[in-house]
């Protein structure tokens, strides 16, 4: 990769939706909008609202699913001159295991392993919060997929270290992390959830200080990279999450905030090497 | 990064905001991302583009939440974050340039996108009536009667009843949900071709949250990226 940027699933669509804005090949990569198995039309009712710097959101992993994606989209994001990822959701194992081997046919540089979607019924984040579960479907996928595996984490774990101990053991090749945390909006005149699954997930800056903690923990614990996220939206965020033992970072809701915010981390991360004399971003790696 | 040139209190609740900005000039529907700096607000907001001239900006707007209410107490001079301008716009449902007649139905806020769409319509040569429906006290009236051919006002009932659904015009309609049915249902029965502007609640206004996602004759459309402008048959609700 160029650099260690990457576009959150979720946040920038299957690359293109940005392109009036800025070229996506100055990223380091485009992780896609979640995939799943078959095509899905996402939650009903409302599905964003913004809370104190960050957001709600009950998409529900609208999309057009594997075997579309692997005939258009895919193709689509390959020529975005980037590092290609594909976000991967399900509702059960074998939906993992069958998007998995799907996805072998399509040209792509990592596949991220999303068992950390709070949105969805069944499935999603119930395969990310105990660790025995979370090392089955990595041992699984990773058994049938040629791509490098990254396995997406939820801070809604109960020992999310446990979880990424467990996934790094069953076989993970990188880790990225934090996935959104679950949360609640009332309508307080209409006295009812805002969202009609109730919870939701949040993101956005209020939810980095957490994040930062769990990939500062993750990141002492194991050997293999994680890629960190969770309310970047500075060059000097980007930054803490690398010190904290990030090799890649993420940005997420930030971009929907500021379409120009990962340009701008990019270039604060140029002259941050810049000014330290640093060769490589990553000789700061880890340093706290 | 866009100037706030004014922002006037026209009645209770409702300010329009001139804006000084030099990005790219909008098209007849199409809608900006604002966000009012330093008051802690995450995301931008959807407003609809009432009028351009010139890299000035016109917007009509209700303070109906906290990002309105942040900015109805922007000042002249102020900075507001600015970005877009989004959506398709009425004329890539319909050329714009191939209509001789259009009605134009506005309710409450949905007015402000029937400005724009006048000016753009009587500089094509078309006959354009505008009807525009208020709960109470009418705005702007001088300002659309100088775009329109015809103006007619309803203050207090039903904008739709005053309405005559015929084929021949293009219909266009923007406003709150039970104008928008009533509109549809009167364009159905008299075959009539209808174009309707979208309201949502966006995070990202560019096609990649999917938060403002509907569903239509074509399948997930987008408000922000697909819309805001469709004909009305195509939107689930609104079609049958």
């Amino acid at each position: 990769m160029k650099n260690p940027v990457i576009a959150a699933s979720g946040t920038f669509g299957f690359g293109i939706e940005y392109e009036e804005y800025f070229d996506p090949t100055i990223l380091g990569g485009v992780s896609s909008k979640g995939l799943t198995l078959r095509p899905s039309r996402g939650n009903a009712g409302i599905r964003v609202w913004e809370t104190p710097m960050g957001m709600l959101n009950s998409i529900g992993l609208e999309n057009p699913g594997v075997e579309h994606f692997v005939s258009h989209e895919a193709l689509e994001m390959r020529k975005l001159g980037c590092a290609v990822i594909a976000n991967l959701g399900g509702h059960s194992e074998e939906d993992y295991v069958t998007g998995a081997e799907m996805l072998n046919g399509c040209d792509i540089d990592i596949l991220e392993l999303n068992i950390s979607c709070p949105n969805v019924k069944s499935g999603g984040m119930a395969f990310g919060t105990d660790p025995d579960q979370a090392a089955d479907i990595t041992s699984k996928v990773k058994a049938v997929t040629r791509h490098p595996l990254m396995v997406k984490l939820t801070p809604n774990a109960g020992d999310i270290v446990a979880v990424a101990r467990a996934c790094e053991e069953a076989g993970a090749d990188g880790l990225s992390l934090i996935n959104t945390v679950l949360g609640m909006a009332i309508d307080v005149r209409a006295e009812k959830a805002v969202f009609n699954n109730v919870y939701a997930g949040l993101s956005g800056p209020a939810i980095m200080p957490i994040a930062l903690r769990m990939v500062h923990q993750v990141a002492h614990a194991v050997s293999i990279p994680v890629s960190g996220l969770g309310g970047i939206s500075t060059a000097e965020d980007a930054i803490a999450f690398i010190m904290a033992g990030a090799s890649t970072v993420q940005v997420g809701a930030t971009t929907f905030r500021d379409p120009m915010a990962m340009v701008n981390i990019i270039k604060g991360l140029e002259e941050y090497a810049e000014k330290k004399s640093l060769k490589n971003i990553q000789d700061i790696r880890g340093i706290v | 990064m866009a100037l706030i040139i004014d922002n006037k209190k026209l009645t209770d609740g409702i300010y329009l905001m001139r804006v000084s900005s030099n990005i790219q000039a909008p098209r007849p529907g199409q809608f900006v991302m604002l966000r009012p700096e330093g008051d802690g607000l995450f995301l931008a907001r959807p407003i609809s583009v009432m009028d351009w001239e010139n890299g000035v900006w016109t917007f009509l707007y209700k303070v109906v939440g906290k990002g309105t209410e942040a900015m109805s107490r922007l000042e002249s001079r102020d900075d507001i974050f600015m970005f877009g301008p989004m959506g398709n716009g009425f004329g890539r449902v319909l050329p714009l340039e191939k209509i001789r007649k259009a009605v134009l139905i506005g309710g409450g806020m949905g007015i402000a996108p029937m400005y724009g769409l006048a000016k753009a319509l009587r500089k094509t040569g078309a006959h354009v009536k505008i009807h525009l429906g208020f709960t109470d006290e009418p705005i702007l009236r001088k300002e659309f009667s100088d775009v329109a051919d015809e103006l007619v006002i309803n203050v207090g009932g039903y904008v739709t009843d005053d309405v005559r659904f015929e084929q021949g015009p293009v219909y266009f309609a923007c406003g709150p949900d039970p104008m928008m049915k009533a509109a549809a249902r009167k364009a159905r029965e008299a075959g009539a071709e209808l174009i309707v502007s979208l309201e949502s609640r966006m995070a990202c206004g560019m096609g990649a949250c999917l938060g403002c996602t509907i569903d239509t004759t074509k399948g997930s459309k987008r408000v922000c990226k697909d819309g805001p402008c469709f004909r009305y048959e195509e939107v689930t609700g609104l079609g049958k």
